[in-house]
């Protein structure tokens, strides 16, 4: 007998089976963001505005007024949206080449100024939409379509390593951690201390989410985990690097 | 502790709101008194705005033989942008012989602008002059005024300067200064005098202002850019 | 609304002040801002003066970022606005675009400075292709060219109005000059006119309780299909051209009699006018014609001038290389009369000069 998978109720389900690729780790993303939207209960409040790019395919996601911006522009729409209206909960949703290149002015500004709005940027290695190009966050010696030879730090430099700058940049009422698909209890509770973060008023919620790419990276479903799990995670170390809740405090 | 030297020259500096007239009051004094026989150092400390400053006049004024510490438009190009400009002549104008009117700009600093001149806050001879035109909206009240001066920092006197461009009356000038003149009376700071555009002379020469009148040219609409 | 204005009076400010009052009076919310000349006033006097009237104000890491902020702001449906000038018009095409695509009130203050590239700081009209046509789109939008310090207050408080009301990105276009200039004009608060506030209302965030009495909002402005794009693009098309009778604004004089019409927009046009007064003096017919909105045009008026009039001649006059002059051509492609052209990219024009253009030519 086939048992349907429970969806979380903030999720639309109009646009379901979503769009993303098998494998790919965004579903997992948006499952843990739904249920802690969920749990939270702020689906009438929320809006959610996405990033151009495999984020783009984010935007009916959620049944939450939810809006479309530019490749880079989503934190200054969701800056725009939270200073005008506070009581609502904003989350933008964006990968890593909007969030730490195209957009990376955006990102670390608000960080600085310490905007009171939740993001969460999907780290997958590559621009995925675009067909797998080179992205900050490509390991090196990690092949893309402009990396055909592998990633070489003399000539590109290495990974961005978003978390740890953002931690620099930001007060201690900020939160900063980074989650990996692998993990998804830690990924939800992360998420939702993010999102709790805002909903009380403190500041500046960053959460990057390792995440998996098979169809760029070309990886069988073994593969894929071990890239995620043997080469990623040991580059980017997973765990909150910021939070005001305290140790324990997070629920 | 610096030692001062008494004189009599003549130093004042010209400080207000944005487009209260503090430039024209500093080149009309300047021309005044070097029609006297004095010697005059006119200082652009304008450090915001390269429009509407002394920079595109200065050539004008030096035909009249006044001393002009100031960019001209030409020394300024391209340099607008940054706006902030400090010309280092006017860091030590107070060293120059003679009158020396220093014409302040704008700003969130007011009167503290002249921290920027060597000498100014130890100056015995240094007398700051607040300009007020009452068409201004940010000085549009009596506590406005009141409100605006107390900013400012430092103000030995007060300039009336209430005027509306080309479309002054006798009736706005009276009734904008009457409002400066209590605000002067309620901080006990003296008006030095009212400003008014000799184009109103025959309107104005009868009526008693019982106060100092000057009635000025105005250069500055000749200073764009 | 809020009395902000206090009583109606004349008051004697700079163009970029009478912005930031009209910003006040039109109740906008929050300004979002960055700082370039000539614009600059319009911000120090919006942040000197929001926080009396509970007014909101954020100075972004750049124009990107601050139209970009206008565009989430006016999502959560607050009135908006930013303004800027040059290079940072140039970088702010990006979220104009997305308030095209997406039709959103945002207002945006345009003060023309010289180009291209940084230029001068000072004046110039070469921002009219930018601000009428720029980004990748089909230039819908509204753009009210000032010419007097009383018509950017006027226009400013419009433009939210036509913002709000019509949906479609709505620029103020001044210039340097007319940024810091200083001249009379009445301020007033909109109601005391009769002007009716055209009111907000949010995208995002709206009331009530998803899937119980409403539907959650999901507003685009990327399409998968060429079709779909095409179908909303000519919706555009239909409510961009069925507004432009009630949106286009022009001011034509002395036209009918005329030998030549001289036509310019802007602060040029006092120049104009006053060219006119005193080649009438002289016994030279001259007329005047000047587009209020450059986009829409006034293609129909100004067709209907060039009817009407005995002109053989048109002068075009601008301080730019030809941006007003192709604008006008292709709205009124097809006349006959012979087009002449004064262009003078970044320079003030003044009556001397379109005297003498007027002379040489007829």
């Amino acid at each position: 007998m086939m048992v349907a998978p429970v969806t979380p109720k903030s999720w639309y389900l109009p646009s379901k089976p979503h769009k993303f690729c098998p494998g790919c780790g965004h579903g997992i993303v948006l499952k843990a963001l739904g249920e802690a939207i969920d749990e939270l209960e702020i689906q009438d409040r929320t809006v959610f505005g996405c990033d151009i790019g495999c984020s783009l395919l984010s935007w009916d996601f959620f049944a939450c007024d939810s809006t479309q911006t530019h490749h880079g522009r989503t934190t200054p729409v969701m800056v725009g949206i939270k200073r005008s209206r506070p009581e609502l909960i904003t989350i933008g949703y964006m990968g890593d080449g909007g969030g730490y290149s195209i957009g990376s002015q955006h990102l670390l500004n608000a960080a600085v100024r310490n905007e009171k709005v939740t993001l969460i940027l999907v780290n997958n290695t590559n621009y995925g939409m675009t067909g797998g190009q080179m992205a900050p966050t490509t390991l090196p010696g990690q092949k893309t379509e402009t990396s055909p030879f592998g990633r070489d730090p003399e000539e590109t430099g290495y990974p961005t390593k978003g978390p740890e700058f953002i931690a620099e940049l930001t007060p201690d009422s900020a939160y900063v951690a980074r989650a990996t698909v692998s993990k998804y209890n830690q990924l939800k509770r992360f998420i939702r201390n993010a999102l709790r973060n805002q909903m009380e008023g403190n500041g500046f919620s960053f959460v990057e989410v390792l995440s998996t790419c098979p169809t760029n990276w070309r990886t069988n479903a073994q593969q894929t985990w071990r890239f995620l799990e043997d080469e990623m995670e040991p580059y980017f170390p997973v765990g909150e690097l910021k939070t005001p809740f305290g140790k324990g405090g997070a629920k | 502790m610096v030692t001062h030297q008494y004189s009599d020259r003549i130093v004042e500096a010209f400080v207000g709101e944005y487009a209260s007239g503090k430039s024209e009051m500093a080149i009309n004094r300047a021309i005044e008194l070097r029609k006297l026989g004095h010697k005059v150092t006119l200082v652009d400390l304008d450090t915001v705005e390269p429009f509407y400053t002394l920079r595109p006049l200065k050539e004008l004024l030096e035909e009249q033989d006044l001393h002009i510490i100031s960019f001209s438009t030409k020394e300024s190009f391209g340099l607008g942008e940054t706006g902030a400009m400090l010309n280092p002549r006017a860091r030590w104008a107070l060293m120059n012989e003679g009158d020396i009117i220093l014409d302040i700009g704008y700003g969130v600093y007011g009167a503290k602008t002249l921290n920027l001149v060597e000498g100014a806050e130890e100056s015995l001879e240094l007398k700051v002059m607040a300009v007020f035109n009452y068409s201004r909206p940010m000085t549009n009240s009596l506590d406005k005024i009141i409100e605006y001066i107390k900013d400012l920092g430092r103000v030995d006197a007060i300039v009336a300067n209430t005027h509306l461009g080309n479309e002054t009356t006798l009736d706005i000038i009276i009734k904008g200064n009457n409002e400066i003149i209590k605000a002067g009376q309620e901080l006990n700071i003296p008006i030095a005098y009212i400003a008014i555009d000799k184009v109103l002379y025959d309107e104005a020469k009868d009526y008693n202002f019982a106060l100092p009148v000057k009635y000025i040219e105005r250069y500055m609409p000749n200073a764009m850019w | 609304m809020p009395n902000v204005i206090g009583e109606t009076k004349k008051a004697f400010i700079t163009g970029n002040e009478a912005v930031a009052w009209a910003t006040l009076a039109a109740g906008a919310d929050i300004m979002f801002g960055y700082p370039i000349t000539p614009q600059n006033e319009v911000m120090h006097y919006w942040t000197r003066l929001a926080p009396k009237h509970g007014r909101g104000f954020l100075q972004t890491e750049d124009e990107i970022s601050a139209g970009f902020t206008v565009c989430g702001a006016v999502q959560a449906g607050k009135k908006a606005f930013t303004a800027t000038a040059g290079p940072g018009n140039v970088l702010m095409q990006e979220p104009f675009g997305m308030a095209e695509a997406m039709r959103l009130p945002l207002v945006a203050i345009i003060q023309q400075r010289g180009g291209p590239s940084s230029g001068t700081v000072i004046y110039s009209q070469q921002e009219v292709t930018l601000t009428t046509f720029g980004g990748n789109g089909e230039g819908h939008r509204i753009v009210y060219s000032t010419a007097t310090h009383q018509e950017m207050y006027d226009y400013t408080i419009k433009a939210f109005n036509s913002a709000w009301k019509y949906r479609f990105p709505t620029f103020v276009l001044g210039d340097g000059y007319q940024a810091k200039m200083r001249e009379p004009l009445e301020m007033y608060n909109p109601e005391e006119k009769g002007l009716e506030i055209v009111k907000p209302f949010p995208l995002v965030g709206l009331d009530g309780h998803i899937g119980d009495n409403r539907e959650p909002q999901h507003l685009c402005n990327i399409y998968s299909m060429e079709e779909e794009l095409y179908e909303v693009v000519l919706d555009f098309v239909k409510d961009y051209n069925a507004i432009i009778p009630e949106v286009a604004e022009y001011q034509a004089q002395q036209c009918e009699d005329a030998e030549i019409i001289i036509l310019t927009h802007g602060v040029v046009s006092r120049a104009a006018d006053d060219a006119v007064k005193i080649l009438r003096s002289q016994g030279i017919k001259a007329g005047s014609f000047r587009p209020i909105t450059l986009r829409p045009f006034p293609t129909n008026d100004l067709r209907n001038v060039i009817a009407n009039s005995k002109a053989k001649t048109m002068l075009i006059a601008e301080s730019a290389y030809g941006q007003l002059d192709r604008l006008v051509k292709q709205e009124i492609y097809g006349e006959t009369i012979k087009i002449e052209n004064l262009f003078m990219p970044g320079v003030g024009i003044i009556d001397y000069d379109i005297i003498s253009k007027v002379k040489s030519i007829i």
